[in-house]
């Protein structure tokens, strides 16, 4: 109900993390930075930190956002709520997340429509096999365009 | 537009053609030599830790049963300035994989474990991962057991490695900026007029193998860093190059 050794991202991965590279070498966008939030135990808890993720993207007048997620099941209940918290805030945003057939969302929202799937097995499982299901430059690529295309929707 | 500079991030790399054993921990002509004399007294630092082995892959040699594989961790070092300025030496070609067991046999993990050969139980060449010309300081630690399974074990296996590993950043932090393989410098920069893109990573914070350390004193280290849990989870926003300059210590 967390992560997987296929789904977790080693400090070498967040060393030469491929979202980072994509999204600060692309002329087009202003990378404001990367916030990093925890994954509380409380559903309390989860409301309060992703209230205060969505704030902050709202205070530093994000025009997107990319979110990715280290884990699935559990983790989801979490991300889904930032999302909306985000989307409330009619910010765009494109979400990163392993889902294969196994990870299908436990909780879903209206804003959860641009959701780059980075599984990478045959089967669309948790394999226990470490670096498999991360995401990759390609997955950061598309999440990128995908976000171009909802921010320039946005202006209208 | 012009681009506005914040800041500048500089990254050098020293490529290792082999790593091996020997007398002394040293860093010299591509080589990379580990005293094992080390061993002891990194195991007598930690009060959970029963023992450690310390063993060396050769690139492509991986068909080794490991236990559960808790990290994959570059070795570098700050040289001038905090994390996400100033110089940054790290090691290419070789790369420190941390798996942990406990006396009991218990493996350190929680939600699926990935203990088995290593060339069946991890995808090479990804960003995560070694590549298969690499060389893998496999550093095997053996907690004590019958101990409730806690975030101590997990803290204490991240430090005796942090503490491994910070004997070779002092010999990195020494060593001739002008002779590295490979220098990339990078920009924290305001590019105005273009679209505000915020990254946001939502990362584990739920307890023991659930946890990630942020901004340690080194890159990629432990020592001096905050767990995400300690600080309740709550969002913390990190500079690009601070994020790069190997602000996060997985623990998941």
């Amino acid at each position: 109900m967390g992560i997987g050794p296929s789904t977790k991202e080693t400090t070498l991965h967040h060393f030469r993390d491929p979202l980072l590279e994509v999204v600060s070498n692309d002329e087009d966008v202003n990378l404001l930075g990367v916030v990093v939030v925890g994954t509380p135990q409380s559903n309390k808890e989860k409301y309060y930190v992703g209230k205060r993720t969505a704030v902050l993207a709202e205070a530093l007048r994000a025009d997107g956002v990319i979110i990715s997620v280290d884990g699935w099941g559990n983790s989801h209940v979490d991300y889904a709520n930032t999302i909306e918290e985000i989307g409330k805030r009619k910010i765009p945003l494109v979400g990163l997340s392993f889902i294969g057939t196994q990870a299908k969302f436990v909780v879903t929202n209206k804003y959860m429509d641009t959701i780059v799937d980075f599984n990478k097995s045959k089967e669309g499982i948790e394999t226990e096999v470490v670096g498999e299901n991360n995401v990759n430059h390609m997955d950061c690529k598309k999440a990128l365009a995908f976000l171009k295309l909802k921010m320039k929707k946005n202006e209208r | 537009m012009k681009d506005t500079i914040l800041r500048r991030l500089v990254i050098k790399s020293f490529h290792i053609e082999q790593v091996m054993f020997g007398k002394k921990t040293t860093i010299h002509e591509n080589t990379l030599t580990i005293d094992k004399k080390e061993i002891p007294l990194l195991e007598e630092s930690e009060e959970l830790v029963k023992s450690i082995q310390i063993d060396i892959l050769k690139p492509g040699e991986y068909h080794k049963y490991t236990n559960t594989i808790m990290d994959i961790i570059p070795i570098s070092a700050k040289v001038l300035g905090e994390i996400g300025e100033g110089i940054t030496h790290t090691l290419t070609g070789v790369y420190v994989m941390l798996t942990g067991v406990d006396e009991d046999g218990r493996q350190m993990s929680e939600f699926g474990s990935s203990e088995g050969f290593l060339d069946e139980q991890m995808v090479f060449d990804r960003a995560g991962t070694p590549s298969i010309k690499d060389y893998i300081i496999h550093f095997d630690v053996t907690l004590k057991g019958g101990l409730p399974f806690s975030r101590e074990l997990t803290l204490a296996t991240h430090r005796v490695c942090d503490r491994f590993i910070q004997n070779l950043r002092n010999i990195l932090k020494n060593m001739d900026g002008r002779k590295c393989s490979e220098a990339n410098e990078y920009y924290d920069r305001i590019r105005s007029g273009k679209k505000n893109v915020l990254i946001i990573k939502q990362i584990a914070g739920q307890g023991a193998n659930y946890d990630n350390q942020i901004l340690p004193s080194e890159p990629s280290g432990f020592s001096g860093g905050r767990s995400i849990i300690d600080m309740g989870n709550i969002p913390i926003i990190l500079s690009p190059n601070e994020y790069r300059d190997g602000a996060i210590r997985a623990m998941t």
